[in-house]
């Protein structure tokens, strides 16, 4: 790994922290997605018995990114759902002015000692699924419950008006739509007017959406325990039910969509979310939220496809999703849609 | 043309995921290789049928579009379509297709909005089946 980068680290956090002696050592790129270049790396500071070691992660923008995130918003949102006891990564420090590292980035604590499943993999979980599942879906419920005031998020980009979510969302990613697509795509198309046709139940609340919880978003460990939801770069403020269709996607569901996200049963799934929510699922409101789930997800590989065939983000996890995922959501939206 | 493309990229992929991956010094390295191992497989199944899903895209669209025409009461939609219809494919060039085939989508977007709105369910219905065997002809296998 560059050395330039270990010095301007370690310049950067021994004065952030106070520590003019800190030493960073192994650093190492980390997949974490196309959004933002990841990498591990230890600080070590202090002296003898005090000497300290932290495990930490950074988090830094890449010259040009699969769909254009705040890092604001995600360190802010680690902040707070680390601070309501959720199992969140401590965040450490945020630096939008690009000087010290050339970019924006991030720095939070490192979860060691866990894994991440592959949207790939076909049994991830194994004998902890049941125990994963059911964490799984309390978590996003507590997401759902967090007051947004409470929690200091109330300045979030998204929709104020439960009537305003599903419209705010729609033309969020109809946009990123009309911006990327480099060939027509009639499906997105006409799952864009039949959202508009029949919208939804007004919103229960105003809630934070992470935006992307899924399978492959959270660290597990070998006894079965979620000690991590990463990848809040999406969050905003909206309908809690936007989280809800987007996590019992086909495409997280490790080929069986009965279980989805490869962890528990649908319905049982949607009563754990129900029972740490407080909130219902109103089965009329959420068939309307998974079409939208799938048409986000079109929204995002195609604008991945454009990342990559216009040269601006030449990572293959673009490429992937501008061929198999595309393909696969545009599957799941006709036979939805048709029907 | 032996080997082919596809068993090439196949046998290559193959190559790059199980003897070379495992042998790079980190996560991210054997993921970014695992992954373009895992692009070279679906890039042969695309090389194989690339041409064939195309054309028979194009071909259900003209179709479609030659028997939705007479019933298409707006005067600029109706020249479009029937326009559309009596295009033809020249060259098997997936760059020729790829042409046609975004000319003719243009057109079914303008048609798939105008049968909503007329309440043309026949249109609606055919347009649907066209949409679905698309989706199924380019759905891609991880295995």
């Amino acid at each position: 790994m560059s050395d330039e980068l270990v010095s301007r680290l370690e310049t950067y956090l021994a004065k952030k922290l106070d520590q003019p002696a800190l030493r960073v050592s192994d650093l190492a790129r980390i997949p974490g997605g196309a959004s933002r270049e990841t990498y591990r790396f230890r600080a070590r500071y202090g002296a003898g018995k005090g000497e300290i070691e932290r495990a930490l992660i950074l988090r830094r923008d890449p010259p040009a990114s699969l769909i254009e995130t705040d890092r604001t918003t995600e360190f802010r949102a680690y902040q707070a759902f680390h601070r309501l006891g959720l199992p969140v990564p401590e965040p450490v420090a945020l630096e939008l002015d690009g000087g010290a590292l050339e970019r924006p980035f991030f720095v939070m604590e490192e979860i060691t000692g866990c894994e991440v499943a592959s949207i790939l993999n076909p049994d991830p979980y194994g004998a902890h699924r049941e125990k994963i599942g059911r964490q799984f879906w309390d978590v996003l419920g507590q997401i759902a419950k967090a007051d947004v005031k409470t929690i200091g998020l109330s300045d979030f980009e998204g929709a104020r008006d439960p009537n305003e979510a599903w419209h705010h969302e729609v033309a969020r990613w109809e946009k990123v739509i009309d911006e990327d697509e480099r060939e027509p795509q009639p499906i997105a198309r006409a799952a864009i007017r039949w959202l508009k046709r029949n919208p939804p139940p007004q919103a229960a609340k105003i809630a934070v959406v992470h935006g992307d919880y899924r399978t492959g978003n959270f660290l597990f460990n070998g006894a079965g325990e979620i000690r991590a939801i990463l990848d809040w770069e999406m969050a905003h403020l909206g309908d809690p039910l936007e989280d809800l269709g987007w996590a019992l996607d086909p495409l997280w569901a490790h080929g069986d969509p009965s279980r989805p996200a490869g962890l528990i049963a649908r319905a049982d799934a949607i009563r754990t979310w129900e029972a740490a929510s407080g909130l219902k699922a109103d089965p009329k409101a959420l068939a309307w939220w998974e079409v939208f789930a799938s048409l986000k997800g079109l929204a995002i590989w195609i604008s991945a496809a454009c990342e990559y065939a216009e040269g601006r983000n030449t990572d293959p996890v673009n490429a992937f999703s501008g061929w198999y995922c595309l393909a696969f959501h545009n599957k799941v939206l006709a036979e939805r849609l048709a029907s | 043309m032996k080997p082919e493309v596809d068993q090439i990229l196949g046998l290559s992929s193959g190559q790059l995921m199980s003897q070379i991956a495992p042998l790079l010094p980190n996560s991210f390295a054997v993921g970014g290789a695992s992954l373009l191992g895992i692009m070279m497989t679906l890039a042969a199944q695309e090389y194989e049928r690339g041409a064939d899903i195309r054309a028979a895209e194009n071909a259900d669209m003209r179709s479609l579009f030659r028997d939705a025409a007479a019933q298409i009461a707006d005067a600029e939609l109706k020249a479009m379509v029937s326009t559309a219809a009596a295009t033809q494919d020249r060259s098997l060039k997936i760059s020729a297709l790829n042409a046609e085939n975004i000319e003719l989508r243009r057109v079914l977007i303008r048609l798939q909005a105008y049968a909503e709105m007329k309440g043309l369910r026949d249109i609606e219905r055919r347009i649907w089946d066209v949409l679905k065997a698309s989706a199924d002809r380019r759905i891609l296998r991880l295995g």
